[in-house]
C-alpha cells in the first residue's frame, strides 16, 4: 500500500499545449482544444481510481479573454458539450465537482446554467472533488477574498493566514500538492496562487492533447521521490501530501 | 373573546390562538381552496377576481402572498398586524370598478370582506369535520370569534359577522341559498386554474414533468375541491356530482387528517409546502431541505441529459411569453391597467412599502398607463394588445417607465447611498445577485437600474431576476 500511503491529496493540472498539439497537426487551434476533452476524462478517471481525492484543473484564465473571440467562442461551446456529455458518467463515479472563476458577464448564459445543474447534481459526492478552474485567476481571487474580510469587518489583529484563507472560494479546498504542468513549460500563470504555495511541480514534457494515465502515474512518482521540507532544514522526508498549518 | 378592536398592547388571538395553528397547517390548502370557490360565487367578489386577479396566471406568487400576508395579521406584535392590515386595506382600496355587464364592485365593500371570513370559518370547520376531527361546542364558538377578531383588525370593526355562533349558521345558509350566483370565476377556478395551472418554480424548466402531472392532479383536485362544497350551493352552481369524487374527497382529507396528527408538525407545516414548490424563496433549514435538494439534483440530472435547446431560443424569450408571463398579470390576454396595477401591487407588498413610497410607485404605473394607452391602444378599447404591445412599445419614449424605474430604485436604495447593494438587491429580487449586473463592481448605480428595467420592461432584454419579481 506504499503507492496509497505516499499518493498527493490535492493534484492539480495545468493543461497547457494544445495549440501546439494543432500545429504540429496543422490543424486550427480549436482541434487541439477537442482533443483535450479525451485527455482530462482520462485524467479524472485515473486520479479517481488511484484515491486521489482533490483533483483540479485548470481550464481558462481571466487572461485567456484575450484570445481571438471565435476560439473563444468554440471553447465555450466545447466545455458545455462536455458537460452535457460527461455529466451523468461523472455523478455516477461519484464525482463532486466545482467550478472555480465564473464570474464574467462573457461567459454564456446557457454555459452557466449547465455549469450550475453540474454543480447542484454532484454536490453531495465525495469519492472526489473535482475542481474546474474556468475564468480563473489566482490574483483575483486573493484580492476577492480581502474584499469578504474587510465587509466583514475583521479586525487586523485577527487576520492571519488562517482566517484569510477562509474567505478565498471554495476555502474548504486542501493546498495543493503537486501540480503538473504539460507541454514543458514551466509558469504559474496565475493558478491558485494561495494554494499552490508548498505545492511539489512536475512539467511533462507531453502536450495536454496526448497527456494520458500512464503519464500522470510517472508524475505521482516523480512527487514520491520528492522530499517535502515546508521550508524546514532538518525534515527531509514525509510526502504524505499533509502541508502543515 | 369576541374583541372588536385590534388590542395594541396583547396579543389579540391569544397565545394558544386556534386560527395561527390552523394557518401553518398544510391541509389548510384545502380549506382555503374551498373557500375561494364560495368566495368567488359572491357576485361582487367574483367580478373583483375576474378583472383585478393574477390568481388564475400567477396562483402561486399569490399563494404566498396571501400565506405572508396571513400570517403577518396573526403576528403577535401589533405592530406587525397594524402596518400589514393597512396595507392590505389600501391594497384593497384601489380595487373597484365595473364590469363589462356594468356591475359595480368593490373590495372594500363591508358585506364581501365578511363574507371571505364566513367562507374560511366555514371551510376550516368543514376541514376539521371531513378528516376525523371534531371541534366541540366550545372550540367551535373559539375559533368563530378568532375569525370575528381576524375581520375586526381589517375592518374596525366585525359587525357584519354575526356576533354568536348560533346565529352564524342562518346567516351562512342565508347567503348560500339568497346570495351567490353561478359567476364566471367560480368556473375559471374549478375548470382553468386547476387544470392550467402553471408550474410552481421548482419545475418551471420541465413542462412536460408538470403537464403530466397535471392532467391527473388537476381534475382531482376540482373534483375534491366541489365534492366538499354545500349542496344547495352545487345545485345553484349546477356542479356536477361525478361516481367516486366523494370517497376521493374523503380519502383525501381523512389521508391530510391522518398526516397531520402521525407526522412531526414541521413535515406538515404549510411553509414546507410552500419552500418545496418555491426553492428560490425558502430558507435552507427543514426536514424537506434533503428532498428539495435531491428534486433540485434530479431536476439539474434532467436538464443536463435533456438535448440543448437552439441558441436563439435560450437566449430570447419569445414576445409571447414575454407578454403572457410578465406584462398580462390578469390573463385576459390584454394589457391594461389592473395588469399594471397587479406589478405595483406585487412590488409593493414584495418590499413592504409605507403609504407615501406605495403611492408614488402607483403614480408612476398610472403615468406609464398614460402612455401607453396614448400611443399603443390603436383600437380605442382601452386595453392594448399583444400586436399593439410588440409593434410599437421599443420606440416609445417611456417616460413612465423611467418614472417606476426611478421609484423601484429609491425604494430599494435603502441607505440612500445611489447604489444598490447586495443586500438591497436580493431584497428586491430574492435572489443571488445578478452576475452579468454586477460587471466588477459589487454594487448597482441608478442609471445601470434603469437601464436595465428599461430593457427588461419593452421585452428586449431576459433578466432571472426580473422574472423572478414579475412572472
Amino acid at each position: 500500500m506504499e503507492i496509497i500511503s505516499r499518493l498527493p491529496r490535492h493534484v492539480a493540472c495545468v493543461m497547457d499545449g494544445n495549440g501546439r498539439w494543432a500545429a504540429q497537426r496543422s490543424l486550427p487551434r480549436t482541434a487541439g482544444h477537442e482533443a483535450a476533452e479525451a485527455a482530462v476524462i482520462d485524467i479524472i478517471e485515473a486520479a479517481r481510481s488511484a484515491g486521489i481525492k482533490w483533483l483540479s484543473l485548470y481550464a481558462f484564465s481571466t487572461e485567456n479573454w484575450r484570445r481571438p473571440a471565435g476560439e473563444v467562442d468554440i471553447l465555450m461551446r466545447l466545455v458545455r458539450r462536455a458537460i452535457r456529455k460527461h455529466a451523468p458518467a461523472l455523478h455516477t463515479r461519484g464525482v463532486r465537482c466545482r467550478f472555480l472563476g465564473m464570474s464574467d458577464p462573457r461567459i454564456p448564459p446557457p454555459l452557466v446554467r449547465d455549469i450550475a445543474d453540474l454543480t447542484t447534481l454532484t454536490s453531495d459526492n465525495r469519492q472526489m472533488t473535482l475542481t474546474v478552474a474556468f475564468d480563473h485567476g489566482g490574483r483575483r481571487d486573493i484580492v476577492e477574498a480581502a474584499r469578504s474580510l474587510i465587509h466583514a469587518a475583521v479586525p487586523a489583529e485577527q487576520v492571519t493566514e488562517a482566517t484569510f484563507a477562509r474567505h478565498l472560494p471554495y476555502s474548504d479546498t486542501p493546498d495543493v500538492d503537486l501540480v503538473i504542468r504539460t507541454s514543458g513549460e514551466q509558469r504559474i500563470s496565475n493558478f491558485m496562487l494561495w494554494q499552490v504555495a508548498y505545492a511539489e511541480w512536475v512539467f511533462p514534457p507531453v502536450l495536454w492533447p496526448d497527456f494520458r494515465a500512464t503519464h500522470l502515474w510517472e508524475c505521482l512518482e516523480a512527487y514520491r521521490s520528492r522530499q517535502r521540507r515546508f521550508g524546514d532544514v532538518r525534515q527531509s522526508t514525509a510526502t504524505t501530501g499533509e502541508a502543515p498549518r | 373573546m369576541i374583541q372588536t378592536t385590534a388590542d395594541k398592547t396583547v396579543d389579540v388571538f391569544g397565545p394558544d390562538s386556534m386560527l395561527r395553528r390552523f394557518v401553518n397547517d398544510a391541509r389548510w390548502g384545502f380549506a382555503v381552496a374551498r373557500a375561494t370557490v364560495l368566495e368567488a360565487a359572491h357576485p361582487q367578489i367574483g367580478t373583483a377576481l375576474i378583472e383585478n386577479s393574477t390568481f388564475v396566471t400567477h396562483p402561486w406568487r399569490r399563494l404566498r402572498n396571501t400565506l405572508v400576508s396571513t400570517q403577518r395579521i396573526l403576528d403577535t406584535d401589533h405592530r406587525v398586524r397594524n402596518r400589514e392590515t393597512a396595507r392590505l386595506n389600501r391594497l384593497h382600496a384601489r380595487i373597484s370598478g365595473t364590469d363589462s355587464q356594468g356591475r359595480h364592485y368593490n373590495a372594500m365593500d363591508a358585506e364581501a370582506r365578511a363574507w371571505v371570513i364566513a367562507t374560511l370559518f366555514e371551510s376550516t370547520v368543514t376541514m376539521c369535520r371531513l378528516s376525523g376531527q371534531s371541534l366541540d361546542r366550545p372550540a367551535l364558538e373559539r375559533l368563530y370569534a378568532e375569525f370575528r377578531t381576524f375581520l375586526a383588525l381589517l375592518e374596525g370593526n366585525s359587525d357584519r359577522l354575526p356576533p354568536t355562533l348560533r346565529e352564524f349558521w342562518p346567516y351562512y345558509d342565508d347567503v348560500i341559498e339568497h346570495r351567490l350566483e353561478n359567476t364566471e370565476a367560480v368556473h375559471v377556478i374549478l375548470y382553468r386554474l386547476f387544470a392550467n395551472v402553471p408550474a410552481p418554480p421548482l419545475l418551471r424548466n420541465h413542462p412536460a414533468v408538470w403537464a403530466a402531472g397535471r392532467a391527473v392532479a388537476g381534475p382531482v383536485a376540482a373534483a375534491i375541491t366541489i365534492a366538499s362544497l354545500p349542496e344547495p350551493f352545487c345545485r345553484r352552481v349546477a356542479l356536477p356530482d361525478l361516481p367516486g369524487a366523494r370517497a376521493l374527497m374523503h380519502g383525501a382529507y381523512l389521508t391530510a387528517g391522518l398526516a397531520t396528527r402521525l407526522l412531526p408538525s414541521s413535515w406538515v407545516h404549510v411553509s414546507t409546502f410552500v419552500s418545496l414548490l418555491d426553492p428560490d424563496h425558502a430558507d435552507d433549514s427543514g426536514p424537506w431541505q434533503t428532498v428539495r435538494r435531491k428534486a433540485g439534483q434530479a431536476a439539474a440530472m434532467l436538464r443536463l441529459m435533456t438535448p440543448a435547446p437552439d441558441k436563439v431560443s435560450q437566449a430570447t424569450r419569445s414576445a409571447d411569453q414575454f407578454f403572457a408571463e410578465v406584462l398580462d398579470q390578469t390573463g385576459d390576454g390584454y394589457l391594461a391597467w389592473p395588469d399594471l396595477a397587479a406589478m405595483a401591487r406585487e412590488i409593493a407588498t414584495r418590499l413592504d412599502l409605507d403609504e407615501q413610497d406605495e403611492e408614488r410607485l402607483y403614480t408612476a404605473y398610472a403615468a406609464w398607463w398614460r402612455e401607453l394607452q396614448t400611443h399603443l391602444d390603436t383600437g380605442g378599447d382601452g386595453r392594448v394588445t399583444r400586436q399593439e404591445y410588440a409593434a410599437s412599445a421599443v420606440s416609445l419614449p417611456s417616460l413612465g417607465l423611467v418614472k417606476i424605474a426611478d421609484v423601484l430604485f429609491d425604494v430599494t436604495d435603502l441607505d440612500d447611498d445611489q447604489a444598490i447593494d447586495v443586500q438591497e438587491y436580493q431584497r428586491l429580487f430574492r435572489t443571488a445577485f445578478h452576475r452579468d449586473l454586477t460587471g466588477r463592481a459589487d454594487s448597482y448605480s441608478r442609471s445601470a437600474f434603469v437601464r436595465e428595467f428599461l430593457s427588461f420592461m419593452s421585452g428586449q432584454q431576459h433578466s432571472t431576476a426580473y422574472n423572478t419579481l414579475l412572472s
